[in-house]
């Protein structure tokens, strides 16, 4: 290759003219050793270039990034088990305590109220005995009254003297014909 | 899991606390201080001594068998009213065990009688009653509870002349 030729080059790179073609002629020149002496001042740019394209990714990057990568992935997880191992048993403790307290608190609670829940209004068992016994009279009383009230009831109803008959099979036409006029003259006079 | 525990365990305690008597629940939640009522509270100690000092034969069995008798009342017409309305909505929302055995409505007066453990040994029983003057009274009972012996025990406290009263308004009626 002539020194004319790469000068030819040489300003047509500067100008950002190049092919990729004519830059590889012009990096095979300066990479040779029969370079010009006016040439001599652009070896180094030429052979950073060389360089730079040289570089690239090893062949073992990607397992070596794998590697890392599960290294931090393992000592993340040791970290998160080693959390997990010494929060677990004081939560299991802290668990057991909570329910065997529950528990313990809850049957205290029941046997007390088996026992006793309220203070006791008399020291004197004669005026108590004047409450109790009204309270079991009322209760008897009650319960004769609702036996009255029934007997009350159904003797009102026998009073009316009712057909029921009649009253069920005036239920069934009401149901089963459309509401007339008619109908509602039977139920008002009723 | 262990979440459901701790749950299941804390209704069961607050259950323990709270869901057990009528009255305690009563008087806590309902009661105010400007509508004031009457409480009187008779437990198994004082039971055993009225036992001890009541003549009668039959009060004395009764007594022996009851644990507690707990009374509310009421003179205030409106106070009244108003905690009836209560309490038999307590018994209706919290206190579903209870089955209503009594229930009288009419215009003299309203009863509502509750009973719990009906064919246990120890039973309770609630009556909620709102009488002719529209007054309250609310009775727990808890212990074993022989109705006939109440009504026998009833029979026999009443005075003469109050039975003679009853037999009149029933057969007028």
């Amino acid at each position: 290759m002539t020194s004319n030729k790469i000068d030819i080059l040489l300003a047509k790179y500067w100008e950002c003219e190049t092919s990729v073609q004519e830059e590889r002629e012009l990096q095979e020149y300066f990479l040779s050793e029969s370079i010009a002496e006016r040439h001599q001042q652009y070896k180094p740019l030429f052979s950073y270039l060389e360089s730079v394209q040289e570089m690239g990714l090893d062949c073992d990057f990607e397992s070596k990034i794998m590697e890392k990568i599960a290294e931090i992935g393992e000592r993340e997880k040791e970290k998160k088990y080693l959390e997990i191992r010494i929060f677990e048993p004081l939560l299991k403790i802290a668990a057991s305590i909570a329910a065997i307290a529950a528990i313990g608190i809850s049957v205290f609670l029941i046997e007390k109220q088996n026992k006793q829940v309220f203070a006791e209004t008399y020291n004197d068992p004669s005026v108590a005995i004047k409450q109790a016994t009204s309270a079991l009279e009322k209760l008897g009383e009650a319960l004769k009254q609702s036996e009255q009230a029934s007997m009350r009831g159904i003797r009102e109803l026998q009073e009316f003297d009712l057909d029921w008959s009649m009253i069920d099979s005036l239920a069934v036409s009401a149901d089963s014909i459309p509401e007339t006029t008619d109908n509602v003259d039977i139920r008002e006079r009723l | 899991m262990k979440k459901n525990i701790l749950i299941g365990l804390f209704v069961l305690f607050s259950a323990s606390v709270f869901g057990n008597d009528f009255i305690n629940r009563f008087m806590e939640e309902c009661i105010e201080k400007e509508r004031p009522v009457n409480n009187v509270n008779i437990g198994k100690a004082m039971m055993n001594k009225m036992a001890a000092n009541s003549d009668d034969e039959e009060l004395k069995k009764t007594f022996k068998e009851l644990n507690s008798i707990r009374i509310i009342t009421t003179e205030n017409e409106k106070d009244s009213k108003y905690y009836f309305k209560k309490a038999t909505e307590l018994i209706d929302k919290d206190f579903k065990d209870y089955n209503e055995v009594v229930s009288v409505n009419d215009r003299k007066s309203k009863i509502n009688i509750f009973l719990r453990g009906a064919d246990k040994e120890s039973k309770d029983l609630i009556l909620i009653a709102l009488d002719e003057d529209n007054k309250l009274t609310v009775i727990a009972i808890s212990g074993n509870i022989d109705f006939n012996s109440i009504s026998k025990l009833t029979d026999s406290l009443r005075k003469e002349d109050k039975e003679d009263k009853e037999e009149d308004e029933l057969t007028n009626n």
